[in-house]
């Protein structure tokens, strides 16, 4: 009598599928996610709810409790900002700019800026929130 | 007499480039993606509106009242000279709005209150239906 050993399992088809698998939760993760350069200091939005939903692209002003100042991430002062909004603006007129500024920033750090944007030219500026639930 | 040589090409076994590496790599990306990614819910409210030039409010038929909310540096919204929660205000706004619907509703706020005492404000606005909702600040003249 003979004996013979099993052809080894081919195991291709189920390396194929991990790959779609992997690729499929690459791409997803790549999707979804915004790439937003996050501010050098804590920036927590203010809650309401009857923000609506903030679509991508646009330039992020970021202001601190104590009003410190961050454009895309990058810490700045008032003088320069004037200069790196006016530079935005002159390559894109209609620019939308999310000024996301902390809770607790006193409306003296905020609503000057946002005067000074619209002086400016921006015809699109937003403030950021946190959406909360209706109360 | 010369004799025959037969080469014989080897036979290839499995692909020609390996999958391995390209698993790791992606698995890597996907790990990075996934522990680097912060996810942020954000809304966005409207500061400056492109229709928000004067041209567009001075145009407006008829005659609207005005009613103006001066907001403390403690956060509490004073409306004719009446110091009001977020459910009065809402009230107010609402007696306001029956009987104008078209009312403007001007927002002064304090430059000590916060953002989040702006943003309720405007909240409890926006929900009492106010469809002309301004901020107006102070400025020195220079």
């Amino acid at each position: 009598m003979k004996l013979r050993r099993p052809a080894p399992a081919q195991h291709s088809e189920t390396i194929i599928a991990l790959i779609d698998v992997v690729l499929f939760l690459l791409i997803f993760f790549m999707l979804i996610g915004r790439m937003d350069a996050t501010a050098p200091f804590e920036v927590t939005p203010p809650l309401a709810t009857t923000g609506s939903d903030m679509p991508a692209g646009g330039a992020t002003l970021a202001i601190a409790a104590d009003g410190a100042l961050a454009l895309d991430g990058q810490a700045l002062d008032r003088a320069m900002l004037d200069s790196r909004l006016a530079a935005l603006l002159a390559e894109d007129p209609d620019l939308r700019l999310r000024v996301n500024a902390h809770r607790a920033a006193e409306l003296r750090h905020v609503l000057p800026l946002v005067g000074a944007a619209e002086a400016m030219g921006f015809r699109d500026v937003v403030l950021v929130v946190t959406p909360a639930d209706q109360p | 007499m010369a004799s025959k040589v037969t080469l014989k090409r080897r036979s290839h076994n499995g692909p020609l480039i390996s999958l391995v590496p390209m698993i790791d790599v992606m698995l890597i990306l996907l790990v990075f993606f996934m522990v680097t990614s912060t996810y942020l819910n954000l809304d966005m409210i409207p500061a400056v509106r492109q229709q928000d030039q004067p041209a567009a409010t001075a145009a407006t038929p008829g005659r609207t009242g005005t009613a103006m909310i001066r907001l403390g540096a403690d956060g509490v919204p004073v409306l004719r000279g009446q110091p009001l929660d977020a459910a009065g205000l809402d009230r107010a706004l609402r007696d306001l709005l029956a009987g104008d619907p078209l009312a403007q509703v001007l927002i002064l706020p304090s430059g000590s209150a916060t953002t989040q005492a702006l943003i309720t404000v405007m909240d409890v606005a926006t929900r009492a239906g106010v469809q002309r909702l301004r901020v107006i600040r102070l400025e020195a003249r220079p």
